[in-house]
């Protein structure tokens, strides 16, 4: 048969319309025919280093004989791509991680999930840290993300650049001495008097955001009121702003090309961070490896990240879900989670397991653990409202301007009003 | 049976063939395009029930200092961006013109940054430009020169923006302009050199007018690009975001309309307001592509 332009048109369309037709009835079709839904296997989504990949493939074989475990690890922006999923209800995963910072936006949209409760997370939710549970409960009570990690804060620092500084070495002296952001803010300006283009602080924003999660109130109340003109966010940006006009704030951006040449050549000698900041530094100054050490955060731990399972409502089996969620973050696979992912455990049992308690050479040795295992149980509770980042948005950009040159007091009243504006188009009174 | 319809069903492969642009057009474009319109009334957080909220996202539009602080941003971006990188395009169009030698090498040479990643390309740009160790100032102060906080203030930020477009962009214009020049006769020039025109004469006497097409062209291609730059502030200053509400950079002076409307839909789960964002944009780039478009016509008339 010759290939005649007619026959290349109906050929062509012919197959075109196969593959089109029943694709458009899959697009069409209303109810949910996925992968999680169906019996035999059960989807569950994270992300790169969310879980240990050794304790997933684990789980795998645990639950072989119940249900096909079908892990994916979703790229990108994960938080959207499990907005669009959830929102248009298709294929949608049994089981899905969730980052911290997101948490707030999920909890708005609790319906989309199960409650943990129901399935027996209220037998075990008294070994995982209050102030984290409480991230994932709603205000009727129900708890939709158990708790994977957590990032309570710590400050990292060169011990070779504060010694030169004249400032103590030992993690323990450095905690003692530098409780305060008031101590603190001493230690900066004294080192930085001895060893010139030596900054303590990345930028005004960072100790914003570090006071402010430092406290137990944040930018919006339970009631969904905004509070962030109230005496407690002033506090905090008079602190923010007082690291500007002492000059002790270097003005880098996290993440920066500067920020990775300032910790390693040692002009950024201290970085107060999360537990999991320290990858960071590991991974951007190698060279560096021994010279840091990890001390208490001035004015108290915090929390930064974090994440959570949770079960979605189109979980066909959300029991057999919730078992498997139980098994990969059970307290023994908790140390495999911190030893392949980082994972900081949120159940202070395991933080006396040998996993935790050894030694990290990138330290000096030291046992990490030491500082975040009671940081971690002292981090305060605070109600943090799904519209809270974006209405926080405003002070750091004010607090950008700031040391960029503006007064502060303009800066002060215009992040107020613009923060304001942002509340009232997201509904907050 | 109507001569219509057997006539419409005697065509079916035809009308099947060209349908597939139609059915990706409707579901990819006009669709979601036609939703954000809908959206643009509404409140959502991009799963729970939408609220309708009438013009409401308009009005904060409009007492939005960030968004006009956007619209500035971008402006200024493109103004800064466009007329260097056109021009540029124009002299390198008219030197490859006259080039008999490695042709070929250079068109590919000039057309490698436009099919870079952009992402890859801020990256690098990024790092050249950073203030304490970036090439850049360790250059200018190689020579004696005081270093330029590139990514700190406020207009340096958005020169760096845009001469990471011009770098990216002016070979792609170039071409096409060549493309033109080409197509203008050879007669034309005898003739110019005929009445005594020197080389720089006949490129604004010749070349120039007679490229008019061209230009409008790229100059409302530029315009419609430029307008919705997006990739190069958010990767220049994107990182972190979670901690790092700055987006744009330091005072938002690379805050582009496009990054402010992603900041909003996707960073603030704030899909309503970003829609008028996006709207606002779209009226935005077509009052400027139309000013042009006339800017440029006129010209020729």
């Amino acid at each position: 048969m010759t290939l005649s332009r007619r026959h290349f048109l109906r050929y062509g369309t012919a197959g075109l319309a196969a593959v089109a037709i029943p694709g458009l009835a899959a697009c069409t079709s209303s109810t949910a025919t996925t992968g999680s839904t169906d019996a035999g296997t059960t989807a569950l989504w994270y992300w790169g280093d969310g879980l240990s990949d050794k304790v997933v493939d684990a789980a795998k074989t645990q639950f072989a004989s119940q249900t096909t475990l079908e892990p994916t690890k979703v790229g990108g922006d994960f938080k959207q791509k499990l907005t669009t999923t959830l929102s248009s209800r298709q294929f949608v995963p049994a089981i899905t991680g969730i980052k911290g910072e997101d948490m707030a936006n999920f909890r708005a949209n609790a319906d989309q999930f199960a409650d943990l409760n129901e399935y027996g997370f209220k037998d075990l939710s008294s070994q995982y840290l209050e102030w984290k549970v409480k991230q994932a409960t709603t205000a009727d009570g129900k708890v939709i993300g158990f708790p994977i990690d957590i990032g309570p804060t710590g400050m990292f620092y060169r011990e070779d650049v504060f010694a030169k500084a004249g400032l103590p070495t030992d993690p323990a002296a450095v905690s003692a001495q530098l409780t305060s952001w008031d101590a603190f803010y001493d230690a900066a300006v004294a080192a930085k008097a001895k060893v010139p283009g030596t900054f303590l602080v990345i930028n005004a924003g960072a100790i914003f955001n570090l006071v402010i999660g430092q406290g137990t109130k944040r930018f919006i109340d339970e009631n969904n009121t905004f509070i962030g003109d109230q005496p407690h966010v002033k506090a905090a940006w008079d602190l923010a702003v007082k690291a500007h006009t002492l000059g002790i704030s270097a003005k880098i951006e996290d993440g920066s090309a500067d920020w990775t040449a300032g910790i390693t050549k040692g002009t950024l000698p201290s970085i107060i961070g999360a537990a999991w900041a320290g990858i960071d530094i590991r991974n951007n100054a190698a060279d560096t490896s021994g010279k840091w050490r990890v001390a208490s955060a001035p004015g108290g731990p915090g929390n930064f990240g974090g994440s959570f399972l949770a079960i979605t409502k189109q979980a066909a089996n959300p029991q057999l879900a919730f078992d498997i969620v139980k098994w990969i973050l059970s307290p023994e696979n908790a140390a495999n989670n911190f030893t392949d992912a980082s994972l900081f455990p949120a159940s202070p049992a395991t933080y006396t397991s040998a996993a935790l308690t050894t030694g990290d050479p990138f330290f000096g040795g030291q046992k990490t653990i030491d500082v975040f295992g009671p940081a971690a149980q002292k981090i305060p509770i605070a109600y943090e409202a799904a519209a809270d980042a974006a209405v926080s948005a405003p002070y750091f950009n004010q607090l950008g301007n700031v040391e960029q040159g503006q007064n502060a007091d303009e800066a002060w009243a215009a992040a107020i009003k613009e923060a304001k504006q942002i509340g009232e188009r997201q509904g907050v009174k | 049976m109507t001569t219509r319809a057997r006539a419409l069903r005697s065509a079916w492969p035809q009308y099947l063939a060209i349908s597939p642009f139609y059915l990706l057009f409707t579901v990819f474009l006009l669709g979601p395009t036609l939703f954000s319109l809908y959206l643009a009334f509404h409140r959502w957080d991009g799963i729970g029930e939408m609220q309708y909220v009438g013009l409401d996202q308009f009005r904060y539009l409009i007492d939005d200092q960030t968004f006009w602080l956007s619209v500035r941003n971008t402006l200024i971006i493109w103004v800064l961006s466009t007329v260097p990188m056109l021009f540029l395009a124009l002299v390198l169009a008219a030197l490859l013109n006259n080039t008999k030698r490695l042709v070929g090498f250079y068109r590919v040479a000039l057309f490698i940054p436009n099919i870079t990643s952009v992402v890859a390309v801020a990256i690098v740009f990024g790092a050249l430009f950073a203030t304490n160790s970036g090439l850049v100032n360790i250059t200018l102060q190689g020579i004696g020169l005081p270093g330029v906080p590139w990514l700190t203030d406020s207009w340096a930020i958005k020169i760096v923006i845009a001469m990471l477009m011009t770098w990216q962009w002016t070979g792609y214009n170039a071409l096409i302009y060549l493309a033109g020049m080409q197509s203008i006769p050879s007669e034309l020039y005898e003739a110019a050199k005929i009445d005594g025109a020197g080389p720089v004469r006949a490129f604004f006497s010749v070349t120039v007018p007679l490229l008019r097409p061209i230009i409008l062209f790229t100059v409302v291609v530029s315009t419609i690009t430029g307008m919705q730059s997006f990739t190069e502030p958010q990767v220049l200053f994107g990182n972190n975001s979670a901690v790092n509400a700055n987006s744009g950079g330091p005072g938002q002076a690379g805050l582009t309309m496009v990054l402010y409307f992603y900041r909003t839909a996707f960073g603030q789960n704030d899909y309503g307001y970003g829609a008028a964002i996006a709207w606002a944009v779209f009226l935005i780039v077509m009052v400027f592509t139309i000013l042009n478009w006339r800017l440029v016509q006129r010209r020729a008339d």
